[in-house]
């Protein structure tokens, strides 16, 4: 198993500082958690804390992830923020005004290059009603974005490719996974249950990756930054929701490891994971996040989790030196 | 003998701590096990493991060593390359899984 520094906490309990180290306890004892081994925690279900703890996480950088009880995201407890550029921060913001546009176009553009991939495979494997969408993907979603377009006109394309990808589904996964149509907030089947909450999960780690760089989690180049949420890093997830997100359900679906009657809340129309079914996705949505291979460029091993904060770097590197910002790709690897 | 520079990423713990002769003792079981927390999974009641890096081994060997009594006390640390390296299995009852990612 690849190096794994995060928790997830599914029971009922307190979480509190014992010693110099944490300790979650409940009826059944304690369980430590060594502190120098852990770099995220995710409370799923009840579990309450105090002040000394939180001063204890923050001050070993610890990020915790707080979800209620349907599994959305509520918030993160974020360590005080170390890495704080004042000068990256305005020229971010003056990259925003400048450069907006070339920047949401490339996101888009690596999000329809992945999803090529990812597709692809199937059409590989003999599933060639999914041609006409690879062609739409690889001609003309590039030739339009090299337009002189709006904003509005980049979220629109970034809108259909996501929903033609949907549409695809049919082709490829067992009837029960069939979406009609992408619902959010509460999601109403079991695919949109496994695509919200496999988002939300990126969405986090990508909160943590960018924590570890100077970026400001605020300022975003395709989504409009005024939403109430760190939407950069809304932003810097796109690109690897194909490879992470749906690979994962792919695979999860495609394997049978995950089934409509078994994993899913049937009291709620099968539009929520239960606990058994969550730990199954989580378990492989970690072994893929933490799978490594070779960098290119780095010359030795990397995770895609590690590719989010690179990811992250190059952004920095496209506000202050004017470097073009190219996602990560899953092709180039890179 | 040539140095052995090998990356070890994954150690076992086992100590024993002299606590049955005096109160001392009993604070040193105390201050091992504080210490031994921080860094690896709590595995059975004196064996700690867990994946911890080169650097934090040196911490915690050198943490140890201050609060043991060295003329009483044992601790054996073994050294693997990954915990893909070894294989295990269990007998009797294991109501915890300190590896596990889910609590």
């Amino acid at each position: 198993m690849a190096k794994n520094h995060t928790r997830y906490i599914f029971s009922m309990g307190e979480l509190k500082r014992k010693d110099n180290s944490i300790a979650f306890s409940n009826e059944k004892g304690n369980f430590y958690i060594p502190i120098e081994d852990t770099r995220e925690l995710y409370c799923l279900n009840e579990v309450s804390f105090n002040t000394k703890f939180l001063d204890f996480i923050s001050r070993a950088g610890i990020t915790l992830h707080l979800f209620n009880y349907h599994g959305n995201y509520s918030g993160t407890f974020y360590p005080k923020d170390a890495l704080i550029s004042g000068d990256l921060t305005i020229k971010q913001a003056y990259a925003y005004m400048q450069s907006r546009h070339e920047v949401a176009k490339n996101i888009v553009l690596a999000i329809s290059k992945n999803i090529y991939e990812t597709v692809y495979h199937y059409y590989r494997h003999d599933k060639k009603e999914l041609k006409p969408y690879l062609d739409w993907l690889k001609s003309d979603v590039p030739k339009f974005l090299q337009k002189d377009i709006s904003i509005e006109q980049i979220m629109f394309i970034e809108g259909q490719v996501w929903s033609r990808f949907y549409d695809s589904f049919k082709h490829f996964l067992p009837e029960d996974f069939v979406m009609n149509k992408r619902v959010k907030r509460p999601p109403d089947n079991p695919i949109n249950a496994l695509v919200s909450f496999g988002n939300t999960l990126l969405y986090t780690k990508t909160i943590s990756q960018i924590y570890n760089t100077h970026l400001n989690q605020s300022i975003s180049f395709l989504h409009s930054p005024r939403e109430g949420r760190f939407s950069l890093s809304l932003d810097l997830s796109e690109a690897f929701k194909p490879i992470v997100v749906f690979k994962t359900i792919f695979d999860l679906v495609g394997r049978k490891q995950l089934q409509v009657t078994k994993h899913f809340d049937k009291s709620l129309n099968y539009a929520l994971l239960n606990e058994e079914g969550k730990k199954i996705f989580i378990d492989a949505f970690e072994t893929r996040i933490n799978e490594t291979f070779m960098h290119p460029r780095l010359k030795r091993k990397v995770s895609y989790k590690h590719c989010i904060k690179l990811d992250g770097y190059k952004l920095i590197k496209h506000i202050l030196e004017d470097r073009e910002f190219t996602p990560f790709s899953l092709k180039e690897k890179m | 003998m040539k140095k052995d520079t090998t990356n070890y990423n994954y150690v076992f713990l086992f100590y024993d701590i002299a606590d049955e002769f005096s109160d001392v003792g009993k604070y040193r079981v105390a201050k091992v096990f504080k210490i031994c927390k921080k860094y690896l999974k709590h595995h059975q009641k004196s064996i700690f493991r867990g994946s911890v890096t080169a650097a934090n081994q040196i911490k915690l060997i050198d943490e140890l060593k201050k609060v043991i009594d060295k003329e009483l006390d044992f601790i054996t640390i073994i050294k693997v390359l990954n915990s893909g390296s070894f294989s295990e299995s269990t007998i009797g009852i294991k109501d915890k899984d300190s590896e596990s990612i889910f609590i």
